[in-house]
């Protein structure tokens, strides 16, 4: 598989340091933010494939964040991982745009499986018309 | 029953006894008692008009008959009376015309029985002693009480006297007691009723019917009876009870006496009055029966729904609590779920760090790799557990909405929707058009179609096939999914809906999506069911009630 980006939000600094870590070390061009603010600037310098995205921060919240990447770049994919989950936000976060939505702790092989197929799911749609199109 | 609606049972029968009751009561008294005040009038009305024509009648009996003697003794005199044969002739000619003279006498002014015409042997007696002669003698005219006399049996005498000084004459007449008595007694009314007369010293003049002989004081006390005709109700010295006419003759100190039972007059309003006694005996049944029943048969719904309010009180204030529990359990999920993920990959990096060469030439690199992972598998413990707690949380508060359920699954679709398409399954929607709104929990609802999608996603191969049904039932709503996976192994069927029962891979499943689905459609009121053939797939249904 290529090797594609992810971007990693998430306020806790450990978690996302260690994540951001691992997910290196699965070949994955990984890079890891605390705030909404900074991934939407980090967004604006570098490709991002898939973004993992924390729903509860300081600041812009994670469905605010999702909006504002699904509006600057609709073909980023978002996974959505919080430690606040609830089957409602989940159906908030999906019908807003994500791909996937989990709830932490998650086993990174799950999230791995997840993050792929969000890829994959971007590289498919980038070569057939998107639902909302039609 | 409980006492306390026992008492409330008590006190309604007794208002509602009393409030219907009085006013037929009421009404009830009312007639008989204005009725039979009218009858009584009635009855008193008839028996002085009864009286005023018997005392009519007596008093023109003893008037014809002493005006007949009269007339006789001013046409006739005592020689031609006393001729032998005349007086028998005499006496043939008056019974012939009216049939109660007894016997008929002619006495002197000595008071010697000249001529006698009767059936006692009196020819010869003197009555110069007698009371009757003596006021005979003293007024021309007079009818005598009733006396024994020389016969010694009662009877009583019409006598006139011809006038002639030293020659005077009386002509006397012994009145038939059959006759008498007989036009006394046809006074008498019904059964028990009585007529006679009675002297003005009280005693009996004609035989009572009850309790007395002739001349037997009849223990009236005439100083209270006026000379009118007098109704009167009266206790007799027996003890009978009596509604009695009083009439004096006018021109004879006889008091006519007329007594009828009151039972026997007010007989047709003793009927009416148990008439309507047995009437409102039977209302009374009736309508203490209606009311009894009505008042039990109310107070018993009375109990029931407030058994059920305070058992609905009771479950609202368990799942009042049970919600704060919920909550709370949230809360505590979310809090660890942070530092706890951070744990996890901090864990999982350090694992990942250590390869084998770093486990081989440190002292303790094995060491380090094992509770590395032990640290994770601990993690995964705790995950289940907060996670277990969501899923709880989310029971427990059930948040009713009216939802179309078509939306609501078409949404749960759309969360596994990609994941179908990069796994290439075909998904066919046929949802019914024409489904009611719900009233049901969407987060719950949506919780359950998730569980039972993901599961036949995960069921079916790639190319496999998934079908999404809706239609409406008898009273419900279906919602069926089926896909063309392995199905469910018959001899685990039974099992489908335990806890941790699962038929996916180690690690794959918790086996509580089946589960915890089951429970939720429980508490909405509905059920999952399934069918399934084995290699040839599984359908799961859902039904959710319409109201």
């Amino acid at each position: 598989m290529d090797s594609f980006s992810v971007l990693v939000v998430d306020d806790e600094r450990d978690f996302l340091q260690a994540l951001v870590a691992r997910l290196s070390l699965r070949k994955l061009n990984a890079a890891g933010v605390d705030n909404g603010l900074a991934a939407l600037e980090h967004l604006d310098k570098a490709p991002v494939d898939v973004v993992v995205l924390d729903l509860k921060m300081p600041g812009m919240d994670g469905l605010q964040v999702l909006d504002e990447i699904k509006r600057r770049d609709p073909k980023v994919e978002v996974v959505i991982l919080t430690g606040h989950g609830s089957v409602e936000s989940g159906m908030e976060g999906v019908s807003r745009g994500a791909f996937a939505y989990l709830i932490k702790p998650v086993k990174i092989d799950e999230l791995l499986e997840k993050i792929v197929k969000a890829y994959e799911w971007k590289q498919t749609n980038q070569t057939l018309p998107r639902e909302e199109d039609i | 029953m409980h006492k306390v609606y026992r008492r409330l049972a008590k006190r309604m029968t007794a208002t509602a006894l009393v409030v219907a009751l009085a006013p037929l009561y009421a009404v009830g008294a009312g007639i008989y008692f204005y009725f039979s005040g009218i009858q009584e009038e009635q009855i008193k009305h008839e028996l002085s008009t009864l009286a005023h024509n018997r005392m009519s009648a007596i008093s023109l009996f003893l008037d014809e008959r002493t005006s007949v003697l009269e007339v006789l003794a001013q046409t006739s005199s005592k020689e031609a009376l006393t001729q032998p044969g005349a007086l028998e002739k005499v006496f043939g000619l008056l019974n012939r015309r009216a049939w109660s003279f007894l016997d008929l006498g002619v006495i002197d002014a000595q008071g010697r029985h000249l001529a006698y015409v009767g059936p006692y042997p009196l020819e010869d007696r003197n009555y110069s002693e007698a009371p009757w002669f003596r006021e005979t003698m003293l007024r021309g005219t007079f009818v005598s009480d009733v006396f024994l006399g020389f016969r010694g049996k009662p009877h009583f005498v019409v006598a006139v006297k011809h006038s002639a000084g030293a020659n005077s004459w009386i002509l006397r007449a012994t009145i038939d007691s059959e006759v008498f008595t007989r036009l006394v007694q046809s006074a008498q009314l019904g059964q028990r009723g009585d007529s006679y007369i009675v002297n003005c010293e009280g005693n009996y003049q004609t035989p009572p019917r009850f309790g007395g002989k002739i001349l037997d004081p009849s223990g009236i006390d005439l100083k209270h009876v006026p000379r009118r005709i007098n109704v009167v109700e009266r206790t007799t010295a027996e003890g009978k009870h009596l509604l009695t006419a009083f009439a004096w003759l006018p021109k004879k100190d006889w008091l006519m006496v007329i007594d009828q039972d009151p039972r026997e007059a007010l007989g047709p309003m003793n009927l009416a009055r148990e008439l309507e006694l047995a009437v409102l005996g039977f209302s009374s049944l009736l309508i203490a029966a209606s009311i009894i029943f009505l008042v039990r048969h109310m107070v018993r719904r009375l109990e029931e729904q407030d058994r059920e309010r305070m058992a609905f009180d009771a479950q609202l204030a368990h799942s009042g609590r049970l919600v704060s529990l919920g909550r709370m359990a949230a809360g505590v999920a979310h809090e660890i779920n942070n530092p706890l993920a951070a744990i996890g990959e901090l864990a999982g990096l350090l694992d990942d760090l250590i390869d084998e060469d770093f486990r081989k030439s440190h002292p303790h690199g094995t060491l380090f790799k094992e509770n590395l992972a032990k640290i994770q598998q601990h993690v995964e413990r705790v995950r289940s557990v907060t996670h277990r707690l969501l899923g709880f949380a989310r029971r427990m508060e059930p948040h009713l909405e009216a939802l179309e359920v078509n939306q609501v699954l078409t949404e749960a679709f759309s969360f596994l929707e990609r994941e179908a398409k990069l796994k290439g399954v075909e998904v066919k929607l046929e949802l019914a058009q024409d489904l009611p709104s719900l009233q049901t929990d969407r987060a719950q609802l949506q919780q359950v179609f998730l569980n039972l999608l993901n599961n036949a996603l995960d069921a079916v191969e790639e190319g496999g096939h998934l079908r999404l049904e809706s239609w409406r039932d008898d009273g419900e709503v279906v919602v069926s999914v089926a896909d063309n996976g392995p199905g469910i192994p018959e001899d685990m069927q039974d099992s489908v809906f335990d806890p941790f029962f699962t038929t996916k891979g180690p690690g794959e499943g918790t086996g509580l999506g089946l589960s915890i689905s089951y429970s939720i459609m429980q508490k909405l009121g509905g059920s999952i069911t399934f069918e399934s053939v084995p290699h040839q797939g599984a359908t799961f249904y859902v039904h959710i009630p319409i109201s």
